[in-house]
């Protein structure tokens, strides 16, 4: 399953066709708050997160699943500068960063 | 008129030309013909002329041509009728210096009843230096009105990356997931599906999003000269709370507009009110960023001559010695403040006939910065007065 936590309705909408236009399943949350409350990942899920996320941040969202125990591969997605990506994912074990706007195919990038 | 008249003689004739070339303006005398009676020192810089020589001419001598003319005009129509076009009121004139040189003059003109008959006494300002000070006021206040707008575009910059990010992203990836599709269907010699077209359409859409950003802000940029239009108040300050919004996206402080249901018109130039309301937002939201409350409120009222525009915080307000050169260029009490934007924000103000006040709040009250514009008047109003 492939889990996207993103704010921006357009942003999620695409990545949502991009995915699922390639036979791949999907469900997609608007919040951190949102997607806590209703699932919880399993360790084959790949769950695509905005770092900037309203509320609880993409970071937070990543450190409470890490100390929850659930291991699914992460990969953040954000618009800001390198040096914010490093102080917000700071510390979390290993998290593949996809920056916005795309530079490269981002369904090869999410599968690989 | 009276008073004068008296002075006229009590004066003994001595003291009073000393007097008068004393004064810090040009005065001249003259009588009913236009003859020229007085002409102090002055007016002998002004016009180039001794008094000796000046004295016993008629006026119309430091007059351009057309002006002389009309000159004798009115003075034979103000003696058959009474009427005033001048006197006791006082405007703007051109005068010729001997070399021919014409530049514009302050010119306010008594009248006084001697026993010689009617004299008239103008008292001349010479302009020029004025006039060059507001020209270049003016320009530098076009300058840094732009300087501004390209100091705050700065800040925005990051927020406007951001922003364009988003419907970039989406753009992007709407066009990876047809083009993958369109292979996919090429491959199987299939036709392309409806799908694909509602993916397309949903691109365009995130295109016009990105472009429509670029554009407003491409409005905030372009340096222009002032444009004065009737507008509703309202709807300036309205776009300009807007903008500000879009760039502080996801900041914690409520912006609250309290608008008034019927239009308030004002003549002004839209971007540079707009310039004042962004100013004036930007410092009450980063005090307000800092309070518990946190929040802005902006509200609009006008009486029957002003129009208001207020924006109160629930930041500290400041102090007495803070107040003291708030409006001055260059104070400012922030690390990365430049201490132009309140200076600006009322030279614009001003320029617009209108002005820029401050209250300091405190004791848990956050400052107001009100501006104030001169409501719009419809024509009918004012018919011309002169004379
Ligand atoms: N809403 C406010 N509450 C308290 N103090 C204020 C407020 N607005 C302005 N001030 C004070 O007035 C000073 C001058 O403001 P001004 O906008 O002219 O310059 P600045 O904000 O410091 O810099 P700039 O606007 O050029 O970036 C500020 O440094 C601050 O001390
Ligand atoms: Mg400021």
């Amino acid at each position: 399953m492939y889990i996207i936590v993103e704010d921006d309705p357009s942003v999620a909408d695409a990545l949502e066709s991009l995915l699922s236009g390639a036979g791949l399943p999907v469900r997609v949350f608007a919040s951190a708050e949102e997607f806590i409350h209703s699932a919880s990942p399993a360790p084959d899920d790949t769950m695509i997160v905005d770092l900037g996320l309203p509320g609880m941040s993409g970071g937070e969202l990543v450190r409470h699943l890490e100390k929850a125990g659930a291991t699914p591969k992460v990969i953040a997605i954000s618009g800001k500068s390198s040096r914010t990506i490093a102080r917000e994912t700071e510390g979390l074990a290993d998290v593949k960063i996809l920056r916005k706007p795309p530079a490269a195919d981002w369904l090869e990038a999410i599968t690989a | 008129m009276g008073e004068l008249e008296d002075r006229r003689t009590a004066v003994s004739e001595a003291r009073f030309e000393s007097l008068l070339d004393t004064a810090a303006d040009g005065v001249i005398v003259i009588d009913e013909t236009g003859r020229m009676l007085v002409f102090n020192k002055i007016c002998e810089q002004l016009f180039g002329y001794t008094s000796q020589e000046a004295i016993g001419q008629n006026v119309s001598l430091i007059m351009p041509p057309e002006f002389s003319v009309s000159h004798d005009r009115f003075m034979n129509n103000y003696h058959r009728t009474g009427e005033r076009r001048i006197i006791g009121i006082g405007r703007e004139v051109s005068g010729m210096h001997r070399d021919g040189t014409v530049f514009p003059l302050e010119l306010s003109v008594g009248e006084a009843k001697t026993a010689e008959g009617r004299q008239y006494i103008g008292v001349l300002r010479d302009l020029r230096s004025r006039r060059a000070v507001e020209q270049r006021v003016s320009q530098l206040q076009a300058q840094v009105v732009h300087m501004t707008r390209l100091s705050a575009m700065d800040e925005m910059g990051a927020a406007m990356a951001h922003e364009l990010n988003q419907p970039l992203t989406a753009l992007l990836l709407y066009l990876q997931a047809v083009a993958r599709q369109v292979r996919a269907c090429h491959a199987d010699a299939k036709p392309p599906s409806d799908k694909m077209l509602d993916v397309l359409d949903k691109a365009v859409l995130e295109a016009e999003r990105a472009s429509h950003i670029v554009q407003r802000m491409r409005q905030m940029v372009e340096k222009r000269d002032p444009e004065r239009a009737t507008v509703d108040l309202r709807e300036v300050v309205n776009e300009a709370l807007d903008l500000s919004e879009f760039v502080a996206q996801g900041a914690t402080v409520t912006i609250r507009r309290v608008f008034g249901m019927t239009p308030i018109q004002v003549d002004a130039d839209a971007t540079q009110i707009q310039q004042i309301i962004l100013n004036l937002l930007r410092n009450a939201l980063e005090v307000a960023k800092e309070s518990e409350e946190r929040w802005v409120k902006v509200s609009i009222g006008s009486d029957d001559r002003s129009a208001f525009v207020s924006v109160t915080d629930s930041g500290p307000g400041f102090s007495e010695d803070v107040g003291k050169s708030l409006f001055r260029t260059f104070s400012t009490t922030k690390k990365s403040g430049m201490g132009l934007g309140l200076a600006i924000s009322r030279a614009i103000a001003q320029n617009h006939g209108g002005d820029l006040m401050a209250d300091p709040g405190g004791n848990g009250q956050g400052a107001t910065f009100t501006l104030m514009l001169p409501m719009h008047h419809s024509d009918e109003a004012e018919e011309d007065t002169w004379g």
